[in-house]
């Protein structure tokens, strides 16, 4: 099978910083890839170097098997990409955003979809209709969110999807993603959440000064990877 | 299609837009309201002048019964009647005059009369249309597009939008074009709304859109290249009224200085001493001095220029024409010097473009510099006229007759 | 104090870092410099051809031969308006109204060759002066680097941390106030060095110093609403777009506004009528050529009477003479009343125009900077009024000759040979009725007065805004 995401001794160049150095890994259709580092780990730069916003110094980055520099709007045709602290538009309800926004991609979608999104990420629907500059940080993160599953893309990028959100609502957040995994979607997230991270996830890398330093996947018939060891290396190697 | 809709849908909950679209509805509005008012006044004046202007001949006509006291006394109003574009841009009709009064005297001690408005006034200049869509539009334009990549940067949902819209095409090149469109038919529409009404045809209303249409993608496209640098707003907002500055001040600013040192213009006090001078001397020097280059001009009467009298009204006017013989060379430069002045200025203007579309407008209006000078050589043809019409009276002494009379020249206001 | 200081200091040293604002900084430097020595020179030249071409007319006048002085009436004089020297910063209505005057017997002339009818037309702008410059476009600057001053602090975090240090919103808005307040002042330079060449070529300091209090109260007009704005708003975007909107309304909607609302409040009938009508009023007073018109037979009497003389011919003054000076006495009295009902109404119609000072500084600045120049409406009036006064004086002094020293018998029998016609010229000596002109504005004192309302008007304006803002960066939270 071929991988869904691939990254190849990719080298990116931001302002004259080397923030990824070599960096590879590859991901399957259907898994949840978690890449976990601290800040200016170089993780927002995985994403938009997949969606053709960077350009790699050296190595590449593969969506579905094609390299992405050869066709950028191909490879963003099959991601839908939830960004860091997604602010929609405040002028804007949540059902009027997410129609906006899927109509830009060029997608139909009813009431009804709507509804069903919102409900998955469980936004009450008295909300729905109010001007997102209403809403708490969580639930606009939920509409964001919302959206990217209506995308309907086999792949997701979601970039600290969990920021905002409390405990309940990070650990519906998860089963969610688990089941659009099971779906056969692809899923590479990235965050600084260790426990979150070990508990949605089937790999982890680990991701330091742009390089990858370690990576954990989840023991078969386990439900979640040991926290614990995560946790030590994650503290071992920023501290070094 | 569904595009479009949902980015009309999206400007209609944009409140900043909507608020600079209503300022240029408002803007043009006004513009024209205020536009057609000012020509309809000065249409009204026109015939009450044109009126009063006859009836007082009339009331003259009984009075002398001599042709010098006739020609000497009687009036005649002169006028350049707007275009009926001649609304939307005022153009020279604020500074420059459009009715005249003349007599049969030395022409260059008339010509340069004003019937000024306030000059207060004429400094601050007038809200015409073309005030409005030429140094207003883009402005507004500006504030439209400044923001359009940049908000969304600081927002952080340029990417999101970008990664979303990437099978549709660039979301923001609808949204723009969505604005410019917006803006010019928020000028345009009142543009042929007035137009109409006040019967200006597709013959000037077509071109003078085409005019706001190519000025507004003219400021498009600086938008447009700003927004490449990826600014932030408040940077772009300040490189665009920088540029903006640059285009509608300084540059018209340093044509104006180059093209005035360029072409120097005769000293328009020279012209009237000179005219003065000569008319003055005639007085005391021999009656032959002035016969002389009368006749070179008007052969026709070299039998009739014995004057015995110390004074006679042939030789009178005889000197008044020489007196304007005297200054033509002076006259005809500074005529020549204004068109030059103005040609170069439109060659230039394309340095410019809110000066390039003002005086296309301008043209259309007949209210530009070429319709003054214009005006000013009808004067002269009249003037001549009259003076063609009197000499044969006055040469041969006829005298003064109803039946005469009713053949002197009347001034016709230009076809429209 | 302190704390007020380091703000200031700190918002300074921002702005120096900043490659944008030093950038624009630099290009208004440029420019203002640029446009103050361009305004300066065309305006030193026109002075100094103007008071040449004055000299000039004169000595023509002077040395004219001798003859008839009614001659000399109809030969006439020219009177030029020399710039004052302030006009160096704002020329005002020179380049609308003509510069010079032709005055003779029995009629009012208008100013002609106004050089905005001759130039270059290029659609509005292009008569830039350094006026115009700190009026319109200086506010932008301000704006461009201002709008940001508290909104900054907020976007930067570092609002909550002063505050909780115990900086009051007083002393933030001083600080800031005295960062905007300085650049404003910086600015002024360009505008100081001319005033102070202007005082070299005689302006007096008080209209020269009052010339820059009035730039600098209007550009803190501008400071003030730029820290109120951005003390009240939470984003730059919004501030930039409310101080846009503030600045397209003030200096390019509303002055055009007031000259339409006053013209259409008070329609101005225009000169070929108020012609018809003086006209008609002057052909009752009489022509004064016309020694016989029935309008002068009361005075032949009781000159006969004072003379106890039978016959015209043995008045010891010349009848037609007299006619002619009462007779240019009576129509100058006609002219004079329909000029002075001219130049009241425009004085109305522009004070109806300055009104709108209130609701835009930009008008308030642009009537103040006008009459403290001496380059205003008023101005130009005190230049019709004296170029009339030459105009009578020089008129009446010939018609006195006339009446004195030109025996009537000559007079009348001038046209029958050349004879007679040489016992009617005058010594040229008598020319020297003539007084020499230079026109010169009105006292400092006056002028300042004039701009007594436009500075009132920004003084509110000030006053207002600052209060606003103060309170506004009192209530100011993080």
């Amino acid at each position: 099978m071929i991988s869904m995401l691939a990254a190849q001794s990719l080298s990116v160049m931001r302002s004259g910083q080397e923030v990824l150095k070599d960096v590879s890994f590859s991901i399957k259709q259907g898994e949840i890839h978690a890449l976990l580092g601290g800040n200016g780990a170089g993780k927002s730069t995985t994403l938009l170097t997949f969606l053709g916003f960077l350009a790699p110094a050296s190595g590449n980055v593969h969506v579905q098997g094609r390299d992405v520099s050869e066709n950028v709007s191909a490879a963003r045709q099959a991601i839908a990409y939830l960004p860091e602290a997604a602010t929609l538009y405040g002028h804007l309800s949540a059902y009027e955003n997410l129609h906006y926004f899927l109509s830009l991609a060029g997608t139909d979608t009813g009431r009804k979809a709507l509804d069903d999104a919102l409900d998955r990420v469980a936004l009450q629907p008295e909300a729905r209709n109010m001007r997102m500059e209403t809403y708490s940080k969580g639930m606009r993160q939920k509409v964001a969110i919302a959206l990217a599953i209506l995308r309907d893309t086999p792949i997701l990028l979601l970039d600290e999807p969990t920021s905002g959100l409390d405990p309940v609502a990070i650990d519906e957040f998860n089963r969610l993603a688990r089941d659009l995994a099971e779906a056969g979607r692809t899923i590479l997230l990235v965050t600084h959440d260790v426990y979150g991270a070990c508990h949605v996830a089937d790999r982890i890398d680990l991701l330091q000064n742009g390089v990858l330093v370690g990576a954990f996947d989840r023991p078969a018939g386990m439900d979640r990877i040991d926290t614990e060891a995560v946790h030590v290396a994650f503290a071992q190697h920023a501290g070094a | 299609m569904s595009g479009l809709v949902r980015e009309i849908r999206f400007l209609a909950s944009d409140r900043a837009a909507l608020l600079w679209l209503g300022i240029a509805l408002l803007v043009a509005c006004v513009s024209v309201v205020l536009g057609l008012r000012e020509i309809a006044t000065q249409r009204v004046v026109l015939n009450e002048l044109i009126e009063i202007d006859s009836a007082e001949r009339e009331v003259l006509d009984t009075l002398y019964q001599d042709w010098g006291d006739v020609a000497y006394y009687t009036f005649h109003l002169t006028w350049d009647s707007p275009s009926d574009f001649a609304f939307a841009a005022l153009g020279q009709r604020d500074t420059s005059p459009w009715k005249h009064q003349i007599r049969a005297l030395a022409l260059e001690g008339q010509i340069y009369e004003t019937d000024a408005e306030n000059p207060d006034f004429a400094l601050i200049g007038r809200f015409d249309f073309a005030f409005a869509a030429n140094l207003l539009a883009p402005l507004l334009l500006i504030l439209l597009l400044h923001d359009l990549r940049s908000a969304e940067r600081t927002a952080g949902r340029y990417e999101l939008l970008s990664a979303t819209a990437a099978s549709q095409g660039s979301p923001w090149f609808a949204r723009a074009a969505l604005r410019v469109g917006a803006l010019t038919i928020c000028l345009i529409g009142p543009l042929w709304a007035g137009g109409l009404l006040g019967g200006a045809g597709a013959s000037t209303l077509v071109p003078a859109s085409l005019v706001v249409i190519l000025h507004i993608a003219f400021w498009w496209g600086v938008c447009a290249l700003v927004d490449r640098y990826g600014w932030s707003s408040p940077v772009n907002l300040t490189a665009l009224v920088g540029v903006w500055l640059a285009f509608a001040v300084i540059v018209p600013a340093a044509i104006k200085i180059s093209v005035e040192s360029i072409v120097p213009l005769p000293d328009g006090g020279e012209i009237l001493l000179t005219q003065r001078e000569a008319v003055n001397d005639a007085w005391d020097l021999p009656k032959a001095a002035t016969m002389e280059p009368f006749i070179e001009r008007h052969p026709e009467w070299a039998d009739y220029t014995e004057v015995s009298q110390p004074f006679e009204w042939k030789w009178y006017y005889a000197f008044q024409q020489v007196g304007d013989q005297t200054v033509e060379p002076l006259s005809q430069a500074y005529r020549d010097g204004r068109i030059r002045r103005d040609r170069l200025a439109g060659s230039l203007a394309w340095l410019s473009p809110p000066a390039l579309a003002e005086r296309a407008m301008q043209a259309l209006a007949d209210t530009n510099v070429a319709a003054t000078l214009t005006y000013e050589q009808r004067v002269r043809a009249f003037h001549k006229a009259l003076r063609e019409y009197y000499y044969p009276r006055l040469f041969r002494g006829e005298p003064v007759s109803t039946v005469s009379l009713q053949q002197r020249p009347q001034f016709r206001g230009k076809e429209s | 104090m302190s704390n007020v200081l380091s703000i200031a200091r700190e918002e300074s040293r921002l702005w120096l870092r900043s490659r944008l604002a030093l950038f624009a900084l630099l290009i208004f430097a440029v420019l203002l410099a640029a446009v103050s020595i361009a305004t300066s020179l065309r305006m030193s030249e026109e002075h100094r051809e103007r008071s040449e071409q004055q000299a000039l007319a004169e000595e023509t006048f002077l040395s004219q031969p001798d003859r008839h002085p009614h001659r000399m009436v109809h030969y006439g004089h020219y009177v030029f308006r020399t710039p004052p020297p302030l006009a160096m910063i704002d020329p005002g209505v020179d380049s609308v109204t003509g510069q010079s005057i032709f005055l003779e017997g029995h009629r009012q002339n208008t100013a002609m060759f106004a050089d905005a009818r001759a130039g270059a037309d290029l659609g509005g702008f292009e008569g830039l002066t350094a006026a115009l410059v700190y009026q319109l476009f200086v506010p932008l600057l301000l704006i461009a680097i201002g709008h940001g001053v508290f909104i900054r602090e907020r976007e930067e975090n570092t609002l909550a941390p002063l505050l909780a240090q115990g900086v009051t919103g007083n002393e933030l808005y001083a600080g800031k106030w005295i960062a905007l307040a300085g650049v404003t002042l910086a600015l002024l330079l360009p505008l100081a060095i001319v005033s102070a060449a202007a005082v070299v070529r005689g302006e007096t300091l008080l209209a020269s110093f009052g010339v820059i209090g009035l730039y600098a109260l209007y550009l803190f007009v501008w400071c003030g609403l730029i820290l109120l704005v951005s003390a009240m708003v939470r984003s730059r975007a919004l501030s930039l777009g409310i101080l846009a909107l503030f600045w397209l309304a003030s200096a390019l909607i509303v002055p055009r506004m007031a000259v339409e609302s006053a013209v259409s409040a008070m329609p101005a009938p225009g000169k070929i009528e108020t012609d018809l009508r003086m006209q008609a009023e002057l052909r009752e007073v009489g022509d004064g050529h016309n020694a016989g018109a029935p309008q002068f037979m009361q005075l032949r009497a009781n000159l006969l009477v004072q003379y106890d003389v039978e016959r015209v011919e043995d008045l010891p003054v010349n009848f037609r003479g007299v006619v002619s000076e009462v007779a240019e006495a009576d129509v100058t009295e006609v002219m004079n009343r329909f000029a002075e009902e001219r130049m009241e109404f425009e004085v109305r119609q522009a004070r109806f125009a300055e009104s709108f000072g209130w609701l835009s500084p930009v008008v308030a600045v642009s009537a103040g900077s006008r009459a403290l120049s001496g380059t205003d409406l008023a101005t130009h009036h005190r230049f019709l009024r004296e170029a009339e006064d030459v105009r009578f004086d020089f008129v009446q002094g010939l018609n006195r000759v006339h009446a004195e020293q030109l025996a009537y018998n000559d007079d009348i029998n001038r046209s029958l040979n050349e004879e007679a016609n040489r016992r009617t010229r005058m010594s040229a000596e008598n020319w020297n009725v003539l007084d020499e002109f230079s026109f010169q504005p009105a006292a400092a004192d006056e002028r300042l007065a004039r701009a007594g309302t436009p500075l009132g008007m920004l003084s509110a304006w000030l006053l207002l805004l600052t209060a606003g803002g103060v309170g506004a960066a009192r209530r100011m939270q993080p």
